[in-house]
């Protein structure tokens, strides 16, 4: 998959590009040292040079802390698989247009040529430069206590390094041509965004772990024996708990209050043998004793097609806020009808969407009706069990029902319905209908 | 993780991202600039010096000053009523003895100095005494039975005449002229004693350059850094004695306590002690420049504050011995000139060459000198070394030093294998300056030298090394980094170091050269086949 990924961070093209200018500085400064050339005068060329390496040197030492800090620099560590077939590719492959052997990813940015190469500059050449370079600033022979017969042989190195970091540099710079367009690469080091293979397994195992960890719902997973094998920082949160290794090994039983464990152990069962819940309201026991509702999802656990265990998300319902107006206009606006009933089974409340359905002029005309007038006769009894159910505290998350509208014409519509909570109580029952009477069934 | 940004988001960045990397570079700039500026306006601090011009007595008042004296020796034994410890240090000094205690390599240690040893501009003053002690601070040192222990001998006043009166003359071993009298074109006056007598002081640049700055029978022969001229002299020649200078008299440096003159002159001296040296006033750590400073461990002071000797009046560099003897077919003196007025040929002399601003030639010194001794075996294999300075660059104590070669080509005795002091001067034809026969000349100098002569001589060419120490320049004329540290430079001749900007290793080079024209003809292939295959 290829995607625009942010793949150099902000510091790595502070780091690349300060090193690639203070390095073409010290070889032109370097090479008039040497003699090669007047540019700036032996006098400034001299303090400019020794300037720059001290530059050179600071910007090092954070880059390796950087490195190691951000773990970067596994990047380089080498390795010899591809190896050949990168040698390959550039020798023969490019020119046919074959594509390249390996791929650009966030986690494996050089390509094994690359990994040795780099590895080789920062292990061997800039350290030799760095070395030769501060001994010769500082070293005066012979008034020092290592004798190193003058200063010839470490000229020589310098000099030799600094060869092998110009002729790195122009097939470095050549280099960055292969990329999909000549200046892909160089733009990305620029902007640090560039379009690159994203291995999705590998993206996806970090943000879901990501996910996870720092989810606003709680997350839970209980093994087959029904012990809670994992919770998230909201799950301890929602429950009051303020150590994890105490919630850790214990019984799910634990969560909830007796006369509702039921339920759960039939969810539990269910989701064990495969099932899968969404959205299920609950009512939780807190550590602390006290009660608080959230939705449940709940889905088993598979590990090589066995199941292991169940896991899910607890979202946290707050009954104690009111309905925001937010909430309030979009039940109003919405174009599935709402309806809310009381748990004597009179309308309390029901939105535009609802009365255009029923072919209702005014809400005034349901309200405080029993709602045995949506229905016909046959449909009554469907509609009785499921209030009863919902009034127990079971949700219906979807169910096809035939409405009766007021003229005695009827429609077909999706039902859903849920209980209203008032603290613990089931006080009415509430929910959405969709219509579908314009649907071949 | 994939968040789109809004192009002007990115801008900002790219922005951010660009100023964090030029900013440096703009201070970098900016401060290195002012550094700069900075050592352009440095004056030259100078640390311990002073100077005591205070009068102390009148000499005028003595009333033994006031008596009359019919000989110089009268003079001295006058001082001396009062000065009655003083010829006992001044008869330490090497300005009496003309010697020294010299270590022979057999470690024997012998008497070595002025007064028997070689140098290749009138060789040595073994029979020449009359004409050579008139720079003697004595009186009547003719032969060897000169009486170094009699303080009568001492010549006060050639040092401390303060009235510009007081000459010896040329050819009277050390005595004023008793009757008025010419040398050559000049007129020389008995000396009024008296007024000298009661005009004494501490001694000026006059007095040292009566016989120092005329080394060699003329002005600047010998030293080439000390000149008649540095009486009155412009900073351009010598910041130190320049009157717009610092105006320092020669003892200002040449620190001197009871008669014990600090300074060595290597083209003699041989040992590293009593030496004058800059940081006496300059301290160790000079400049302002620490790249300047790290010079000082291995670079002498003057090896870039004196880019040029002889800058007013010019040296002798080459003196040719073997060439001595023609004379006009009338038999008068044949005497050429070069283009600057100095004599280039004179019959008894010889062949001269003369140069004005002379690059100095470097090389390592330690501080020992070691010369030849009169019936040492040559060492024929080069150029004869009448002295050689000692010292390496691998050695801690070794400097790098501006030196003049004197160069020369001298009678020597090609059996016996040794240099011949030959008689020069004399009132009779056996002095070659009279009979310009070398064969009588050199027999007699070796017989009063104790010496054998095989009665062959041969004409060998010599060098003797003089450290230049003096006319110093202003620091804007000092050396420049390049004058050194390119591949032609001064110091091309000073091998077996590295030397930044000089040295390089040829293979090397060709091998980086060829390395980096491989590279760009590989990307240059690389990328034309691509190109191609498209």
């Amino acid at each position: 998959m290829k995607k625009r990924t942010y793949i150099y961070r902000g510091f790595e093209r502070f780091w690349h590009w300060s090193q690639a200018l203070l390095i073409f500085f010290l070889a032109l400064t370097g090479l008039e040292i040497h003699g090669s050339y007047t540019i700036f005068g032996f006098e400034n060329v001299i303090v400019w040079h020794n300037t720059a390496a001290w530059a050179l040197l600071v910007l090092i030492v954070f880059t390796i802390f950087w490195h190691f800090v951000t773990g970067e620099w596994k990047q380089y560590i080498p390795t010899t698989k591809f190896l050949k077939a990168q040698f390959t590719y550039y020798i023969s492959g490019i020119f046919k247009g074959a594509p390249h052997p390996t791929h650009k990813t966030i986690y494996n940015k050089f390509n094994p040529l690359q990994r040795f190469v780099y590895l080789g500059l920062k292990l061997l050449i800039i350290p030799l430069m760095v070395i030769t370079g501060f001994i010769y600033m500082y070293y005066l022979y012979p008034n020092n206590p290592i004798q190193l017969n003058g200063l010839t042989n470490l000229a020589y190195l310098h000099t030799f390094g600094a060869f092998s970091l110009l002729a790195f540099v122009v097939a470095h710079v050549y280099l960055t041509t292969t990329g999909d367009k000549p200046l892909t690469s160089i733009k990305a080091m620029i902007t640090g965004w560039e379009v690159i293979d994203v291995d999705s397994h590998e993206e996806r195992m970090k943000h879901l772990e990501d996910a996870v960890n720092d989810s606003a719902a709680g997350y839970y997973r209980i093994s087959t024996d029904g012990k809670i094998v994992d919770v998230n920082n909201t799950w301890l949160k929602l429950y009051k708990c303020k150590d994890r290794d105490a919630i850790l090994g214990k019984h799910y039983a634990l969560t909830r209050d007796s006369d509702d464990q039921k339920i759960l152990e039939d969810m539990i069962q269910k989701a064990l043998k495969g099932a899968y819940f969404s959205g299920v309201p609950v009512t939780r026991k807190c550590m602390d004793g006290s009660k608080a509702h959230h939705l449940l999802s709940m889905n088993p656990v598979k590990e090589d097609d066995e199941i292991t265990g169940i896991e899910g998300f607890i979202i946290d319902i707050d009954e104690s806020a009111p309905f925001s107006e937010h909430v309030d206009h979009a039940i109003r606006d919405s174009s599935a009808g709402y309806y809310r009933i009381d748990d004597k089974g009179m309308m309390l409340d029901v939105n535009e969407a609802w009365l255009r359905l029923y072919k209702y002029d005014n809400k005034d005309e349901v309200i405080g009706r029993h709602y045995s007038i949506s229905r016909n006769p046959d449909e009554l009894l469907k509609l009785e069990n499921t209030f009863n159910r919902v009034m127990k505290g079971e949700p219906l998350l979807s169910s096809h029902a035939t409405r009766l509208c007021r003229d005695g014409s009827t429609g077909r519509h999706i039902l859903s319905a849920n209980p209203v909570y008032e603290g613990n109580k089931v006080v009415g029952m509430e929910g959405f209908i969709l219509d579908i009477s314009n649907l071949e069934v | 993780m994939h968040i789109k940004q809004k192009p002007n988001r990115n801008l900002i960045k790219l922005l951010i991202l660009f100023l964090s990397i030029t900013i440096p570079w703009i201070i970098a700039v900016i401060i290195i600039g002012e550094v700069n500026e900075m050592k352009l306006e440095m004056d030259v601090p100078a640390v311990n010096y002073s100077v005591d011009s205070t009068a102390k007595v009148d000499h005028s008042k003595f009333l033994s000053l006031q008596q009359e004296f019919n000989t110089p020796h009268e003079v001295t034994d006058a001082c001396l009523t009062c000065h009655n410890m003083t010829a006992q240090d001044v008869m330490k000094s090497s300005h009496w003895t003309w010697s020294r205690d010299y270590k022979m390599e057999d470690g024997t240690t012998i008497q070595l100095g002025k007064k028997n040893i070689i140098n290749n501009f009138c060789i040595g003053i073994a029979t020449n005494e009359t004409r050579c002690t008139s720079c003697h601070i004595g009186y009547g040192w003719e032969d060897d039975s000169f009486d170094f222990t009699n303080s009568s001998n001492i010549d006060c006043i050639v040092c401390h005449d303060k009235t510009g009166t007081y000459e010896k003359y040329p050819t009277a071993a050390g005595y004023p002229a008793t009757v008025e009298k010419k040398f050559k074109e000049k007129t020389f006056y008995p000396p009024d004693y008296n007024l000298i007598a009661q005009n004494v002081g501490i001694p000026g640049k006059e007095n040292c350059g009566a016989c120092h700055f005329v080394g060699g029978g003329g002005n600047n022969v010998k030293h080439g850094d000390i000149a008649s001229e540095l009486v009155a002299i412009t900073r351009d020649v010598d910041v130190h004695m320049a009157e717009d200078g610092a105006n320092l008299n020669c003892i200002d440096c040449h620190k001197t306590t009871n008669h014990n003159i600090s300074g060595n002159l290597y083209s003699i001296a041989s040992v590293d002690d009593n030496r004058v040296t800059c940081n006496q006033c300059h301290t160790d750590q000079p400049h302002k420049s620490r790249n300047l400073n790290k010079h000082v461990s291995r670079i002498a002071c003057q090896t870039c504050h004196i880019p040029g000797f002889a800058r007013e009046s010019s040296t002798k560099m080459y003196w040719d011995w073997s060439t001595a003897g023609r004379t006009n077919e009338d038999g008068s003196h044949i005497v050429e000139y070069d283009s600057m007025g100095n004599i280039s040929y004179h019959t008894q002399k010889g062949t001269f060459q003369w140069a004005n601003n002379v690059e100095p030639e470097y090389v390592w010194f330690n501080g020992k000198a070691s010369h030849y001794v009169l019936g040492e075996q040559l060492d024929t294999t080069g150029p004869v070394q009448i002295n050689t300075l000692h010292g390496d660059y691998h050695e801690k104590e070794s400097i790098l030093v501006p030196v003049k070669v004197h160069r020369g080509k001298q009678i020597y005795d090609p059996v016996n294998n040794t240099m011949i002091q030959a008689l020069l001067f004399g009132k009779d034809s056996t002095a070659f300056w009279k009979g310009f026969n070398w064969d009588i000349a050199a027999e007699i100098g070796m017989e009063r030298v104790n010496l054998p002569y095989s009665g062959e001589y041969s004409f060998i060419s010599t060098e003797m090394y003089w450290p230049i120490n003096h006319m110093v320049a202003p620091a804007d004329q000092s050396l420049k980094c390049n004058d050194c540290h390119s591949r032609d430079g001064r110091l091309y001749n000073v091998s077996g170091f590295y030397l930044a900007g000089r040295d390089r290793s040829p293979l090397l080079d060709k091998v980086g050269f060829l390395l980096i024209i491989f590279a760009i003809a590989g990307v240059g292939i690389h990328a034309a086949i691509r190109i191609i295959k498209k």
